[in-house]
């Protein structure tokens, strides 16, 4: 468990951040045709059989797109949420290929750092052991 | 009303196309800012190194190279939409109607292609545009990011190809068809500096400007600010 796990989220903090990196953002999420040609270039999208949840445009648009799109009014729960995409899908190896060139490891990398700026972030303790 | 979308209505589209791509490049260079070039002190006693001189790469077979590319993972969409693309923004300029409403109009047009080749180019286009609508439909990946709005681009990106389809072979009442035909265009040009269809510049702006691993071309110039 984080330090300030039941603290409400600071929007305005959010919003800050979110702010700072608008431009790009904002691009990035224009210019994504929904293509999934990315899809292929994500080892882990191919290590959990190709489950779509994987595919790094679906980690950007639902974790940056959301928070962008919904102005950073996101619960914790939807923090919680997000915390699953951008550490637990998505290991920024920053080997995702774009071919609009969308540069989706940034884009993960600004959805953790908001996530970090609202003490989410992720733990190895929390990880389960797996069974002897 | 003809007159309004075929007169002022081409005017306000093609102006609103014009000034609305420029202001998204204007805003992408206002963005950004030139890549830097660092000056590297070299430690005292090292021979410089070449800095054309580029690391050994590997030698890879070329199926291995294809698995590396993304024209050898994905090979039959890339083929599908190069060519959907090429129709799609090429066809407009070389068909014989439009050539001749130019030279009308400005006694000056662009050599036109036989209307039989246009009008594969037009079918090139709508199959193109069919093969996306299933493959968003149908295909797992795709359907789980896709909205509405998706689909919605689409027809606006072909609505025009429709249309002037059923008006060369006059299927439907030719007077609404070539109505449509005009409003659809024009709903196009308009939609791409302010939809999803802006990827049309920023294609250009992300792959070759802008400096990141996937650049292509000279390797790009600017950076995000």
């Amino acid at each position: 468990m984080s330090p300030n796990d039941q603290a409400p989220i600071n929007q305005d903090e959010v919003r800050e951040i979110l702010d700072q990196h608008k431009d790009k953002m904002k691009t990035a999420l224009r210019v994504c045709a929904h293509c999934t040609l990315c899809a292929d270039s994500c080892f882990l999208f191919h290590v959990h059989d190709k489950d779509p949840r994987y595919m790094p445009s679906h980690k950007f648009i639902n974790s940056i797109g959301k928070l962008y799109k919904k102005r950073g009014k996101i619960d914790r729960a939807g923090f919680k949420e997000m915390e699953e995409i951008v550490w637990r899908r998505c290991v920024l190896c920053t080997r995702c290929y774009c071919p609009l060139g969308i540069d989706i490891p940034e884009m993960i990398a600004i959805a953790r750092s908001i996530c970090r700026s609202q003490d989410v972030y992720f733990q190895w303790s929390e990880l389960e052991q797996p069974a002897d | 009303m003809y007159d309004f979308i075929r007169g002022p209505m081409v005017w306000v589209a093609f102006l609103v196309f014009i000034l609305g791509t420029v202001y998204q490049v204007y805003r992408f260079y206002r963005w950004s800012r030139p890549q830097e070039r660092y000056r590297v002190r070299i430690p005292f006693g090292k021979p410089p190194k070449d800095p054309e001189e580029k690391p050994e790469e590997p030698e890879l077979t070329w199926s291995q190279k294809m698995r590396l590319n993304v024209v050898g993972v994905n090979p039959v969409m890339v083929s599908v939409t190069t060519i959907f693309h090429l129709a799609l923004v090429l066809t407009p300029f070389f068909v014989l109607g439009h050539n001749v409403l130019l030279d009308l109009a400005w006694h000056a047009s662009l050599p036109s292609l036989p209307e039989a080749f246009t009008d594969g180019l037009t079918v090139v286009v709508i199959a193109g545009g069919v093969f996306f609508l299933l493959r968003r439909m149908l295909y797992k990946r795709v359907r789980a990011i896709s909205t509405a709005y998706d689909y919605i681009v689409l027809f606006i990106a072909t609505a025009p190809f429709i249309t002037g389809f059923m008006a060369y072979h006059h299927l439907g009442d030719y007077d609404t068809v070539i109505l449509l035909h005009l409003l659809a265009g024009e709903i196009m040009l308009m939609a791409v500096p302010f939809t999803k269809l802006v990827h049309m510049p920023y294609f250009f702006i992300n792959r070759f400007v802008l400096v990141h691993e996937n650049t292509l071309g000279a390797g790009g110039s600017r950076v995000w600010r």
